[in-house]
């Protein structure tokens, strides 16, 4: 459950959080997702739930039980290892990213965590002359104080859209 | 202008014009003449369990709910208001009692019927105006299901599903019937794709010659037990009534049960895995050795089983998914893809079972990133001039003279039904594009005049 005050925005633990992101999506543009693992704890959650538009009264629009991502460390490494080869050929021409983050927020977790609210938008573009592709999302992520520094324990992605108008998946959100 | 006799003739020798995939006007033949009457999946009666349960989903164009009524029976609706129109139902699931339409607030029970009609006396003067009783939103012209699969037609003079399905019922039993609780389905992802709908289809047919390269880096990183993508060359294609697949090859020697036990069921699965599936279906696996894996049931519905290291300690964990090419235009897709588990497994498979699908296909799928990117660039690469210039090979596995350069298997080397090749071979997807061009060639379905809505008889000039 999220606190119902985000922390003030000139709080240094605010700062720190909203720093880690904007150096995480710097990584992720720049295809380092070895660097990306090493913010991500070993007991890490990334999961993308499937949005789904149902009425206003129905009381959810995601699928419990289905994501476009539900990973742990195994899986993510894996997917990291594959992007590595020289085999992945939907990334190679690599897609050209830009993560944008925005709308930071920063609520007290306890026990040296951080629940940090924020919004994405990743623009994509693929080859020469393939329009572009956007994924607009929420998400709401865990930081952890470690000896080295926060670190990512949790993220749950919240996207826009019921139906992806993306080819796949072969970024990170 | 579409020479359609030329393309199927060409089509009939293996040589695929590379046009059909990004041609509007073959897309226009495929609606009118393929779509309008072909049996095409619709959902599974898991996804609406209880009273009131729907999902909407489409054919091409035609929105359709799918709903299960008060008295529990599965109705499968066309989503248009018999009053002007409107989408009646606009959320793509959820559980109603009703629904009303938001222009006029004409209102239908979940089982179709026109309940509500507002100022029926003051504004029709009662029934001779609009006959309301009876009146119910179009049902789709033919409707079946197995193994709770539903399935609809366009065409009301469709032959019954069961008969379409012949002998792929045998291996479409393999996937969606692991135990007589039957399966249940999760999901799906949605998402769109810039590829024409045929190749995804013809590529789970039967490709197995693409797992080698298009895949290697899920070999690369080990993903897998076995070693080598190469593996797919002991494999056997099948084709049986409208559906074909591959299968992999299992180590020799094992019964039934270590078979299912190597590909990673647990021992809690196998009893009614055994069960539920016929001798001859159980010595597929035991006797031949072989396990399904991609399949194509014509039109557009897909199927994959497979059996990745699901984490470092490398326990293999089988899944399946089921999926639907779902035609946007001649190069556009939406791919609904869905997670599918045996309903009476236990909750541990389970959770292991959907971490194998989500790693493995779907949208983030480590097999499907791939997928997609060719199936993209070959429709991409279809709409220029310079496709139609050329006859894509789809000849693999026949000598120049148009036979096999070997033998099919015979029972004692694959126990299925239909026709089975072990080894590499495009029989498979020549199979689908036979049904294709078959279809294209079939007027369309007879539809008969358009009901007059709440007219007790044909009503007379309006003004």
């Amino acid at each position: 459950m999220t606190p119902a005050r985000a922390i003030p925005y000139g709080d240094p633990a605010h700062l720190a959080a909203h720093q880690f992101l904007v150096e995480e999506a710097a990584l992720l543009d720049a295809a380092d997702y070895e660097g990306w693992l090493g913010l991500l704890t070993e007991d890490i959650r990334y999961v993308m739930p499937v949005r789904v538009a149902t009425a206003r009264g129905a009381g959810f629009d995601t699928l419990s039980d289905m994501g476009h991502f539900d990973e742990d460390m195994y899986s993510l490494r894996k997917r990291v290892q594959r992007l590595a080869t020289d085999h992945a050929w939907t990334e190679d021409p690599p897609s050209r990213t830009r993560h944008f983050i925005t709308n930071v927020r920063t609520f007290r977790g306890g026990g040296g965590e951080w629940l940090v609210e924020s919004a994405l938008l990743m623009f994509r573009s693929r080859g020469d002359t393939r329009p572009p592709e956007l994924v607009s999302a929420g998400r709401s992520d865990l930081l952890r104080e470690t000896e080295d520094g926060l670190r990512l324990a949790r993220r749950e992605i919240t996207v826009d859209e019921p139906v992806l108008r993306t080819q796949n998946l072969a970024v990170f959100l | 202008m579409l020479a359609l006799g030329t393309v199927l003739a060409d089509v009939r020798r293996g040589m695929i014009p590379a046009h059909v995939y990004a041609d509007p006007e073959v897309f226009a033949l495929e609606r009118d003449r393929l779509f309008a009457r072909s049996w095409v999946f619709l959902g599974h009666e898991s996804e609406i369990p209880d009273p009131g349960d729907y999902v909407v989903r489409r054919v091409l164009a035609d929105s359709f709910i799918v709903a299960r009524d008060e008295a529990g029976v599965v109705r499968v609706m066309f989503n248009m208001c018999l009053h002007r129109g409107m989408q009646v139902c606009r959320a793509e699931m959820g559980n109603a009692s009703h629904f009303r339409c938001p222009y006029h607030a004409w209102t239908y029970r979940n089982d179709g019927r026109l309940v509500g009609l507002p100022f029926h006396a003051e504004a029709y003067g009662g029934e001779d105006g609009f006959m309301r009783a009876g009146q119910s939103l179009l049902p789709a012209p033919s409707m079946a299901t197995y193994n709770g699969l539903i399935f609809i037609s366009l065409d009301p003079d469709a032959p019954p599903l069961r008969d379409y399905l012949g002998d792929f019922a045998f291996y479409l039993d393999l996937y969606t019937r692991q135990s007589p609780a039957g399966i249940e389905l999760r999901g799906p992802q949605r998402w769109r794709i810039k590829a024409n709908w045929k190749i995804g289809a013809e590529n789970f047919a039967g490709d197995s010659y693409h797992t080698p390269h298009t895949h290697a880096s899920v070999v690369d990183i080990g993903l897998f037990r076995e070693p080598k993508a190469s593996k797919r060359k002991e494999g056997a294609l099948y084709v049986a009534g409208p559906g074909a697949g591959t299968t992999y090859k299992l180590p020799p020697g094992g019964d039934f049960a270590e078979q299912l036990r190597y590909v990673g069921y647990p021992d809690d699965m196998i009893p009614a895995m055994t069960a539920s599936w016929s001798a001859r279906q159980r010595a597929l696996v035991s006797d031949s050795g072989f396990m399904v894996s991609a399949a194509t049931l014509f039109p557009n519905l897909s199927f994959v089983h497979n059996w990745p290291q699901i984490d470092a300690a490398g326990t293999v964990v089988p899944f399946i998914s089921l999926r639907q090419w779902q035609p946007v235009s001649e190069c556009e897709t939406e791919v609904l893809s869905w997670f599918v588990v045996d309903a009476a497994a236990p909750k541990e498979f389970k959770r292991n079972s959907y971490k194998a699908y989500v790693m493995c296909f779907g949208s983030s799928g480590m097999f499907e990133q791939d997928d997609v990117e060719n199936w993209v660039s070959i429709t991409d690469m279809a709409a220029g001039s310079m496709a139609r210039r050329l006859n894509l090979n789809s000849r693999m596995g026949l000598t120049s003279t148009g036979q096999p350069i070997k033998p099919p298997m015979d029972a004692a080397s694959f126990a299925g039904p239909g026709v089975a090749y072990q080894g590499f071979g495009e029989f498979n997807q020549r199979h689908w594009l036979r049904q294709w061009s078959d279809c294209l060639e079939r007027e369309p379905a007879v539809r008969g005049p358009a009901a007059d809505m709440g007219a007790a008889v044909a009503p007379g000039a309006a003004r």
